[in-house]
């Protein structure tokens, strides 16, 4: 299983749309990684991962988040999570990073 | 058995123990936190390993469903593992944490030096 990731940049929220579809894990988690650099490097604006066709993260996936969030927020940016299924939602609360992601819809 | 210690095995597994777990008679949200579980367990052997494998055992009986990974790898100091903290999250420690939190048992063994072996146990109808 892979994962698919589609970034584009949205003008009218000024922000990153990042898709992920299938499953985040320690094989695909530094795809999403590079993805992501890539993104904030280039600009330094919010992420929005649309999570409606995530069927999977774990612990390899959350530290890729951190470690982008981190870089984020000496910008003041954020990273929002919408969409998501019951499952990526229970590990975000478990782990109580929905507190620190803006987990959304 | 043992699995090659490479990510994309890490799949394969949670493949396997969910097909083990279903068979049982789990139910789904059972399925995924054993799934997520072993997979994290899976994860951390293969983050902190050094052979080209490690080692996984299922154990089935009646009441629950256990699974065991072990590891040879530089081991750890298990009281030195901090508990996440929200004010400074951090990228990496989050695995256990996970696994403590959906199964009903874990035990983690490590020594620095020898590899670390986690057990962790799922009863049924543990929450009914």
């Amino acid at each position: 299983m892979s994962i698919i990731i589609n970034k584009s940049f949205n003008d009218n929220k000024d922000a990153w749309n990042i898709d992920v579809h299938g499953e985040i894990d320690i094989y695909t988690a530094n795809e999403l990684k590079d993805v992501l650099i890539e993104c904030i490097s280039s600009k330094s604006k919010d992420v929005i991962l649309n999570a409606s066709n995530l069927e999977y993260i774990d612990s390899t996936g959350l530290g890729v988040l951190i470690g982008i969030l981190k870089r984020l927020k000496t910008d003041e940016r954020d990273i929002y999570i919408t969409n998501a299924k019951q499952n990526v939602k229970k590990i975000f609360n478990i782990t109580g990073l929905d507190k620190i992601f803006k987990v959304e819809g | 058995m043992n699995m090659p210690s490479k990510p994309e095995y890490v799949g394969v597994i949670r493949l396997t123990v969910s097909a083990i777990a279903n068979r049982m008679g789990f139910d789904i949200e059972e399925i995924e936190d054993i799934k997520v579980a072993v997979a994290e367990g899976c994860t951390n052997a293969i983050k902190h390993g050094l052979d080209k494998n490690f080692y996984i055992k299922f154990l089935v009986s009646d009441s629950s469903l256990s699974i065991v990974i072990k590891d040879d790898g530089k081991g750890c100091n298990p009281c030195k593992i901090e508990e996440p903290d929200l004010l400074n999250p951090k990228e990496g420690g989050l695995g256990l944490f996970i696994i403590k939190s959906l199964m009903d048992e874990v035990e983690f063994t490590s020594e620095e030096g020898s590899g670390s072996i986690i057990k962790m146990t799922k009863h049924l109808g543990a929450d009914i």
